[in-house]
């Protein structure tokens, strides 16, 4: 559930104002629309405060004037306005809509287009949760920020200042007394905004950790009931939702304060309206339409306002999200290629660890000079303990990380003055869990090589000894895969990932526990695909399977990152050292667990 | 407190109307009241209105003295506040009612889920229960907060401003609300329609992430292949995508909002017209036709939103009936069962004949009968989908069996209570689970009393798991999954075994438990168990002859039924698949001890030592021979 919890992370910014700025960068590239919607927006603010000036027109200059001419011109001038008005309201939100929308598309792509360029090391250290965030509400946020709330608060600070120069128009004294007023509205509502912001932050923490302990109650539910704890589950639980109540409640009653707050204010000033405007009138500086005029004002201002504190309350979460989405955009990539490095024809040739050493910090090394030379075609297997650094060579041979000093050499030259493109497009990977994408089979087979005909493919998934399970599926090639590949079996998946790199013609071959999560059954059907697959091509497998380690031409040892021991199984097995060790530990462990798969796969015909 | 007694399954009802009322029960006198509130906060604004109206007609126009003025003047902040009042004490209560129903709808689904049986765990998937809990209900929870509360504000205005109109004029009342029907069904349509526009916008954000989700779990695939181009012509292709249904859903907007816009003003000037001429007439004071340019648009702007409204509403109905579905489900009775025990469970089992099918399936377990007594260790045996695991659910009573009988102290098992079984059986199951709290209280997890740190300590020791969990930096207080602590599988099921040890359970089930242990570790818990209590009755599900072979019966199950049963040393020489599964693993173990002589050969010719003077080699072909 951590994911849910990154989301609730809030950044504390010291440069709002850069970020905002840069924000607002986002919506200027499309600037057409960008002064479109403020044209628009604009001059709906002057036709709605005009609306209420027409309306002092109808009663001062046609009721109380008595003037029925005057009257219907005034009216046909309303009706052209509400037209005119309908056009403005299409404008805008056709511009700010676009905008919006265009904003978060940009944000996305350009967000996934640096995704792909960054290092693995970069994708170890960042949750994918967090990332889907940055490219999905993030993006929404400022999506939205830029167009709807740019144009919310536009049409606010403009609504309230063509306001006032109506009513400066109709009546300047008591213009003044009511703009004093505005700001006191403004700051209390927008201080009260924030504060429900606060309360609403707090609702959507409980509520993870609600969603959380459910999640935990749903996958835990067989443990629950077998320890009879249900009661005392549901007594911890209560607390949960007792507080989730507590803050959902003050959130909701603190939000319908906010309208009376403010509504309570403005009252003050239509009741100097009503005194000062009567005073006037009597006198006779006042008409009776004026008066109107100016409660409508008065109370119309209402709605600006709740849109400034709105817009400024979501402007914090949006600027967050913003400064979030910029560092992703910024990331630079720890590995890119250098200036004029070649493009390689082949990756074939010898791999050479020349004194390689490798950290994430360097007090904490992970390989440690290591030094070792691959003949091209050879098959090396690691092994060695968990964490001993085994899946770091391959992901180093791979360049999904560099050396931090000493080299690694492939074909006669240091592996950083190929392109990375090169290198990585002649490398054929094979992985202990086996990622799918969603699509048929034969997108993901095709996956290998892109332009591979049907016929490659068959023939790939055919050696791979895939075919055969492919074959049996209700579509055959075409069948979905589901999300992750979810609809197949792990040992499905895995044939499918081997016909891939089959399929992908690589020079260097690197299986990371690639065998490790197959029954018995599925590793000999799976076998003879990887066998196929290693011929003739340099190949690093990482295995746990004595099997697959025994057929390796050489059996390198890692223990805490370094070289221990270098030879072939009779050797290492005579050395009496740690393979032998490692070898007469796993066999036994293999024994336990191979009687299962046994019973159902070799066993029955030992029976008949 | 009424929420405790009330039982939520009466809101099960085919009517969702008539549930979603009934899901109200104990609240329904605040909401009332939070309507009211409502109501009278209208009235209160409409009443300013009408000041608004006296003010022009009895004060200004009449020359009145200023005193009056100012009277006025606080008239306008008293309706003023009465209308803030009203409308905050509604919108509280309205609050307290929503958050309180949906309190009691998350109570009881969080306590009916996890007292449902494992024959529905076993259908629903996770994601599926967790969405219905909780997205579902927070759609409730709006659907009573903002949206029946709404629905109620857009009535109560239409009805409270409308009487007003009526009282300054019957026919311009009827007048201003021409284009209203027009507005509703327009505002319907939309919504409706907008609603399917907006469902295929969420549908491609869901696309969107999808295709993220497996870039960026796929990462090392995509640069292993450097497939980067071509991932971001994939994305690109979602993404413009969304983009299209994104302008097509402001398209919708952008023609709704002007169209009602015009409809709506029209409406309101030909009020202004109509009223007008008649203030000109004389038919109405120029006051009154102030409070009526006032209350129309209180009558005709709300009803634009109507639409959306109940487009809402429409979810919470989808959402009761998902919630509905979980709830309609029986809950598996913990209490149920005529036996009351006197005293405490001995242990002694005896199958009868059992036949067990998991719901409309085909049996997985066939004529099951064995007994064993009370502080033996028994063993089973078999390949995976044998039954073995089907066949130790049975004993809590987490299935029911279709025929035959089980026996515990000579009593049928169905006449215990389920919760009762539970608390007096231990299973340690075959995927150790373990929950995202601390380590000690994981350990503690099962028990009721009070345990001491001692206890949870020595529990964790015989479990063979202290030491790990003390090279933690904050020892038993680590969280289970906190970053930066990775419990291997074996020692998950190590902290469950633990766990186990402080229930103390009279009937102990290993559920292939310790397959993920190593040899040794395994040696160590199963000591500490035995010596924990020697009356206990245990069942052992394995796959290592060395775990099973000092069980005191041994059953080897296939195909559901008990193909072969007796000791070691009984079936060790019996045909069939126990003495196939010795031989495989001597076989194996030969292997072994063949290629360590090949390596012997070429060492002993440099030191003279023999191969069995290595203590690990020849451990297991000892004990071999000894048993053959």
């Amino acid at each position: 559930m951590s994911e849910l919890y990154y989301e609730e992370e809030e950044f504390t910014t010291q440069h709002t104002g850069k970020t905002l700025r840069r924000t607002l960068k986002q919506g200027t590239k499309h600037w057409p629309l960008m002064v479109g919607f403020l044209i628009f927006i604009s001059a709906v603010s002057f036709v709605d405060s005009y609306f209420t000036y027409l309306s002092k027109q109808i009663i001062d200059e046609g009721i109380l004037a008595n003037n029925t001419d005057a009257l219907m011109r005034i009216i046909v001038q309303y009706g052209i306005f509400i037209l005119i008005q309908a056009g403005l309201v299409l404008g805008f939100i056709y511009c700010a809509g676009k905008l919006g929308q265009l904003v978060q598309y940009d944000l996305r792509k350009r967000m996934f287009d640096k995704l792909q360029s960054l290092s693995l090391s970069y994708f170890d250290r960042t949750p994918v949760g967090w990332l889907m965030s940055r490219v999905t509400s993030d993006s929404q946020r400022v999506g939205e920020l830029v167009s709807w709330g740019f144009l919310d608060m536009t049409w606010a600070v403009t609504n309230i200042g063509v306001a006032i120069v109506f009513m400066l128009f109709i009546n300047w004294q008591l213009a003044l007394i009511i703009i004093a007023i505005i700001p006191i509205l403004v700051i209390v509502a927008v201080k009260f905004k924030q504060r429900i912001l606060v309360e609403f932050r707090k609702v959507r923490k409980i509520n993870s950790k609600i969603t959380a302990s459910f999640n935990e109650n749903i996958t835990g539910v067989r443990v629950v009931k077998a320890l009879r704890r249900e009661e005392k589950n549901l007594e911890e639980f209560q607390d949960e939702t007792t507080a989730m109540y507590n803050a959902g409640f003050k959130a909701a009653w603190l939000s319908a304060l906010f309208l009376p707050v403010v509504q309570i204010i403005s009252a003050f000033g239509v009741a100097m309206v009503v005194l000062v405007g009567g005073y006037q009138y009597t006198i006779g500086g006042m008409t009776i339409g004026g008066i109107q005029a100016f409660i409508s004002y008065i109370t119309f201002m209402l709605w600006p306002i709740q849109q400034l504190a709105m817009v400024y309350a979501s402007m914090q979460q949006a600027v967050a999200s913003a400064e979030r989405i910029f560092s992703l955009i910024d990331e630079e990539p720890e590995i890119v290629d250098a200036d004029g490095v070649a493009q390689p024809a082949s990756m074939r040739g010898d791999i050479v660890f020349d004194n390689m050493s490798f950290y994430y910090n360097a007090d904490e090394p992970i390989i440690k000079n290591m030094n070792l030379t691959v003949k091209e075609g050879e098959t090396v297997a690691l092994v060695g303990p968990t964490g001993a650094g085994k899946s770091t060579i391959v992901n180093l041979v791979a360049r999904f990380y560099e050396p931090k000093s000493g080299s690694i050499q492939i074909a006669g030259r240091d592996y950083r003055e190929w392109t990375l493109h090169g290198l990585q497009s002649r490398i054929g990977m094979v992985l202990q869990t086996p990622h799918l994408f969603s699509g048929t089979v034969m997108d993901n087979l095709r996956y290998g090589r892109l332009d591979a005909t049907d016929e490659e493919i068959v023939a790939a998934a055919k050696m791979a000894g895939a075919d055969e399970f492919i074959s049996n599926l209700e579509k055959k090639y075409e069948t979905e895969v589901g999300e992750g590949g979810g609809l197949l079996s792990v040992g499905q998946k895995q044939l499918i990932s081997i016909a891939r790199a089959i399929l992908a013609q690589p020079d260097i071959l690197i299986l990371d526990e690639a065998t490790s999560s197959v029954d018995t059954l599925t590793e000999a059907l799976i076998q003879r695909g990887m066998e196929y697959l290693m011929a003739g091509r340099t190949s690093f497998v990482i295995a746990h399977r004595l099997s697959t380690i025994k057929r390796a031409d050489r059996i390198i040892v890692i223990e805490a990152g370094e070289i221990t021991e270098n030879g072939t199984h009779a050797e290492l097995i005579r050395a009496r050292g740690h393979y032998y060790d490692l070898y007469t530990r796993q066999f036994r462990e293999e024994m336990a667990q191979g009687y299962d798969t046994f019973a159902s796969a070799e066993l029955q015909p030992m029976l008949a | 407190m009424t929420e405790k007694t009330f039982d939520m399954r009466e809101t099960i009802a085919d009517n969702r109307l008539l549930g979603l009322w009934r899901m109200m029960t104990g609240y329904r006198a605040l909401y009332l009241a939070a309507v009211v509130c409502i109501g009278l906060a209208t009235v209160a604004r409409s009443g300013i209105y009408f000041l608004l109206a006296y003010f022009v007609d009895d004060v200004l126009l009449a020359q009145s003295a200023t005193v009056s003025v100012a009277l006025v003047a606080a008239g306008f902040i008293v309706l003023a506040v009465l209308q803030g009042g009203f409308t905050f004490l509604g919108g509280r209560w309205a609050a307290k009612t929503s958050e309180s129903i949906v309190r009691r709808l998350r109570d009881y689904l969080y306590d009916h889920v996890q007292r449902l049986s494992f024959t529905y765990h076993d259908k629903m998937q996770t994601g599926e229960l967790l969405q219905r809990s909780t997205s579902d209900v927070d759609t409730l929870r709006r659907f009573y907060a903002e949206q029946t509360i709404g629905f109620g504000r857009i009535t109560l205005m239409f009805a409270v401003n409308f009487t007003a109109l009526l009282l300054l004029d019957v026919r311009l009342a009827f007048l201003s609300i021409i284009v209203i029907p027009i507005v509703i069904i327009i505002s319907l349509f939309f919504f409706k329609k907008m609603y399917s526009v907006f469902e295929a916008f969420q549908q491609q954000e869901a696309v969107l992430s999808n295709t993220l989700q497996e870039n960026l779990t796929g990462v090392r695939v995509v640069k292993a292949f450097a497939r980067q181009a071509y991932e971001s012509d994939k994305f690109e292709g979602d993404n413009i995508e969304k983009y299209r249904r994104g302008i097509k859903l402001t398209y919708m907007h952008a023609a709704y909002w002007p169209a009602t816009d015009i409809l709506c003003s029209l409406q309101m000037l030909f009020g202004f017209t109509v009223g007008a001429l008649m203030t000109i007439n004389g038919t109405i004071s120029i006051g009154m036709y102030l409070a009526y340019m006032g209350l129309v648009v209180q009558i005709i702007w709300p009803i634009r939103g109507l639409g959306r409204l109940i487009a809402e509403m429409s979810t919470g109905f989808v959402a009761y009936h998902r919630i509905m579905e979980i709830m309609r489900v029986d809950r598996e009775p913990l209490d149920e069962g005529s036996f009351a025990p006197v005293r405490p469970i001995q242990g002694a089992l005896a199958f009868e004949n059992v036949t067990f099918a998991y719901e409309g399936e085909e049996p997985v377990l066939h004529n099951i009968s064995f007994a064993v007594e009370s502080g033996q260790t028994v063993a089973f045996m078999g390949s995976t989908g044998s039954g073995k695991t089907s066949l130790m659910n049975l004993l809590p009573r987490f299935y029911n069996f279709q025929e035959g009988r089980i026996l515990l102290d000579g009593k049928p098992l169905t006449d215990y209570p389920r919760g009762y079984l539970r608390q007096h059986i231990g299973i340690v199951q075959q995927e150790p689970f373990l929950f995202s709290r601390s380590i000690r209280d994981n350990i503690t997890y099962g028990v009721d009393r009070h345990v001491t740190d001692d206890e949870v300590e020595a529990a964790a020791r015989e479990a063979a798991v202290h030491d790990v969990i003390m090279s933690f930096p904050k020892g038993y207080d680590t969280m289970v999954g906190e970053r930066g602590v990775t419990l291997s599988g074996g020692q998950k099921q190590r902290v469950t075994v633990a766990r186990m040890l402080l229930k103390q359970p009279q009937i102990l089930i290993f559920d292939d438990a310790t397959s993920s242990v190593d040899t040794e570790t395994e040696a160590v818990m199963r000591k500490a168990i035995l010596e924990q209590n020697a009356s206990r009755t245990t069942l052992v599900i394995a796959h290592r002859i060395q775990s099973v072979m000092s069980a005191d019966q041994i059953f080897v199950l296939d195909k559901g039924r008990i193909v072969q049963r007796g000791t070691h040393r009984e079936l060790v020489v019996e045909e069939g698949i126990y003495r196939n599964v010795y031989d495989l693993q001597a076989r194996i173990e030969d292997e072994l001890q063949r290629d360590l002589a090949d390596a012997a050969v070429a060492a002993g010719k440099a030191n003279g030592r023999n191969v069995n003077g290595q203590p690990d080699g020849s451990e297991l072909s000892t004990g071999k021979l000894s048993l053959a």
